[in-house]
């Protein structure tokens, strides 16, 4: 017989193990699904044109399927990105998800074995006639976890790249054209300056500050030169023609008052806001703003391309992803199907996002199809290069704290270059 | 057997020859909190130090790297960097906070409460503790406002005032940042100590104090010769707990500048974030927060341990 203590010992090993047996949980039940239920998870804001395209998918799925019920959970970006694979290796996974594309990402998810192979069904449903190829690049993943080349892991149903918008009233008010070259885009800035108007909206605490730097760089690169840095088939040397150019400009911008020296702890959405409330002229950025600028900017705005380069950031949009502990994953297909259809493709591009497979005569707002053309000229001329944090897991904050260091003065762009050079080197996949 | 027959008749009377030690009857109400310090606590804390020998993305399986992440930590000067910036937070939400608390208490305990009423002294107090209670998350934002270099308030009030020479990027420039993150932590730490000595100053003998004012003693003397000494376990128990609360203060630093700018306010619990879920290393991750958690746990020993010296020095 046991002692009291050592009863109550006994108990509590038991119930601890019992309570961590429960919590570690089976994480390969992978039973099927009775077919019944759809589970689904995405984090796009309802409001936004991709919230209200899937919201309207989700319509026709449960109008098309009766009887199936669909369990859709709207999660934050933050969320997915910092659980997704804890989650992936469980038995809650939902069926379809939407999820970064990326290697740090679905990369590393589906070289884990935790992405279901789309391969059979995107050929069998034809979603791959749909996707240009720069649109691909981001769906396909080799043994390595390294996009462009392999199986199929993901479908986007839009796309996204970044552009230059401008408030046209700004302009006018000083008298200044719509720069039509990058000269004149700078002759713009001088002008702004002049008026002790800080031109470029800048957030040097997240993406913006970055995506500043890698456009400069894009505009003196080629296909060949984002191959190698994104998809490491060459050398990457950060002390190149290109990256040298791009620092130096940077660093020389600040100095010029292009960017504002208070720039490095501004975060993204205090940037737009900026550019909505109509404090900063013009903001490079990506589409994903466009529908907020067109319901909340009170003033004329328009957009441009990068002017004078082939080269500008983007990619097909976030993915749907199918885990592999998927219970029914045939409904998850059906899904997916439905968000590549015609009439979510052309109701996306309607409400501001960029749909990758829409009829574009059925495009009627005209900021819309401004939106459209920009993208369909970038896709035809192949100038999607992605986004400078891909290439290597945790780049992202070296690239956010390095650009302060340069924004604020701490780093000369030479110092910047090692920095990442560095980084890069350190964390690129050796293969 | 017959020892098995005579336990258990003894377990059931426990009044007869043998009674039940208190000990044993406690244990039971120990138990949940046992169980969840185990469960909560322990078992992470051992499975975090297996992990921290592993190299692991997270997902898949974990490869054994035995203490190559702990070699690669005693290299990495961003880690040791953070760690600089960690003895900076020990005087913001320590140091300062328990001499400016105590200095405070006092005079809220000696003057404002005998000049102005204990209402007074009531909604004093409570002011003080508000960023207490504020989620630091709301706390951080709202700072981050005060501290906007364009339009903030703190800017605008300078300008207002004639100091507009003064104006800073409170939160951007690499060489203020972390001064200004110490700013907000001792904004938000002087509560606690401020209300942990108010209540140590109510157990003071006021016969102390009111022997010493007839004895001339003013009240700088008194402070330090009568005070300072009685709430001595107060001092230690907030300079421990603040100086824990220091090493791994995360909130503040994620929602005011997530490390930034160019690292200028990382610390170890933040780097230990990115490094987990930005870069994935989460076996290197596990190495670094293993180590912040030995540190914390040996500071709070040599704490609990000078404190149970003094205690003992008082004794005798």
């Amino acid at each position: 017989m046991l002692t009291t203590r050592k009863r109550v010992v006994a108990t509590a090993v038991m119930l601890a193990g019992s309570l961590l047996l429960t919590s570690c949980g089976d994480s390969d039940s992978g039973s099927s699904g009775d077919g019944k239920t759809l589970k689904l998870w995405h984090y796009e804001a309802p409001n936004s044109a991709m919230g209200l395209a899937w919201n309207e998918a989700i319509k026709e799925f449960k109008a098309k399927h009766p009887g199936v019920k669909v369990e859709f959970e709207e999660k934050g970006f933050e969320q997915i990105q910092k659980t997704a694979p804890m989650v992936l290796n469980s038995s809650d996974a939902p069926d379809v998800m939407e999820y970064n594309k990326g290697n740090a990402t679905a990369g590393l998810l589906s070289k884990q074995g935790l992405l279901t192979d789309l391969s059979a069904e995107v050929t069998k449903r034809g979603w791959d006639k749909k996707l240009s190829a720069s649109v691909r690049t981001t769906s396909v993943y080799d043994a390595n976890g390294v996009m462009g080349s392999g199986k199929w892991y993901g479908v986007p149903n839009y796309a996204e790249y970044t552009m230059v918008f401008y408030n046209k009233d700004l302009f006018a008010k000083y008298k200044i054209p719509e720069p039509k070259t990058f000269d004149e885009l700078t002759a713009a800035m001088d002008t702004f300056v002049k008026n002790k108007v800080t031109p470029l909206a800048n957030g040097g605490a997240e993406y913006i500050a970055q995506q500043y730097l890698y456009q400069l760089a894009l505009s003196k690169a080629n296909r060949a030169w984002v191959d190698s840095y994104e998809l490491y088939k060459g050398k990457t040397d950060f002390h190149d023609a290109a990256w040298t150019y791009a620092a130096d400009t940077f660093a020389d911008w600040v100095k010029k008052g292009y960017i504002g020296k208070t720039s490095s702890n501004v975060k993204a959405e205090e940037t737009g806001v900026s550019f909505i409330q109509g404090k900063a002229p013009i903001l490079f950025s990506g589409s994903w703003w466009y529908g907020r600028f067109v319901d909340e900017a009170k003033f004329d705005w328009g957009t441009f391309l990068w002017p004078e380069s082939n080269l500008t950031l983007g990619s097909g949009g976030n993915l749907w992803v199918v885990p592999k502990g998927a219970k029914n994953k045939e409904l998850a297909y059906d899904f997916i199907d439905i968000t590549m259809s015609e009439k979510i493709q052309n109701l996306l591009g309607n409400k501001g996002g960029v749909p990758v497979a829409a009829d574009t005569s059925a495009i009627t707002d005209p900021k819309s199809k401004t939106l459209i053309d920009n993208f369909n000229t970038l896709s035809q001329r192949d100038g999607l290069a992605f986004y400078p944090d891909w290439p290597v897991p945790g780049f992202y904050d070296v690239l956010v704290s390095e650009t302060q260091k340069l924004i604020t003065g701490s780093e000369q762009p030479d110092g910047y270059l090692d920095a990442l050079q560095e980084a890069y080197d350190k964390g690129v996949p050796k293969q | 057997m017959t020892v098995t027959v005579e336990r258990g008749v003894t377990s059931k009377q426990p009044h007869a020859g043998h009674p039940r030690r208190p000990r044993d009857s406690y244990a039971l109400f120990l138990l949940p909190g046992v169980l969840a310090f185990l469960v909560v606590i322990i078992v992470p804390f051992l499975m975090n130090t297996g992990v921290s020998f592993t190299d692991w993305q997270g997902v898949g399986s974990p490869e054994w790297s035995g203490l190559a992440n702990y070699r690669e930590l005693l290299d990495d000067s961003e880690f040791w960097a953070s760690f600089r910036h960690s003895l900076f937070m020990v005087v913001a939400m320590a140091a300062v906070p328990t001499a400016v608390g105590l200095v405070l208490a006092a005079a809220l305990f000696d003057y404002v409460g005998k000049h102005f009423g204990s209402k007074t002294v009531a909604v004093l107090r409570a002011c003080f503790y508000l960023p207490q209670v504020l989620p630091i998350a709301v706390a951080g934002i709202v700072w981050s406002w005060i501290l906007a270099p364009d339009n903030g308030s703190l800017n605008e009030l300078l300008k207002a005032i004639g100091l507009s020479s003064w104006q800073q990027d409170w939160l951007g420039d690499p060489d203020i940042a972390l001064y200004s993150v110490m700013g907000v932590m001792v904004w938000v730490q002087l509560g606690f100590p401020l209300v942990i000595f108010m209540a140590g100053l109510q157990r003071v003998d006021p016969q102390l104090h009111e022997a010493a004012e007839l004895d001339g003693a003013g009240w700088w003397r008194r402070f330090w010769h009568i005070t300072l000494p009685q709430i001595r376990p107060e001092i230690y128990v907030v300079l421990t707990w603040c100086t824990i609360a220091a090493l791994k203060v995360f909130g503040a630093v994620y929602v005011l500048t997530k490390g930034g700018p160019g690292g200028a306010t990382n610390v170890p619990s933040y780097f230990s974030f990115t490094t987990f879920f930005e870069k994935t290393q989460v076996g290197y991750g596990a190495a670094i927060s293993t180590v912040l958690t030995v540190m914390i746990l040996l500071l709070s020993l040599i704490g609990l341990k000078l404190q149970t010296r003094a205690e003992e020095r008082e004794g005798s």
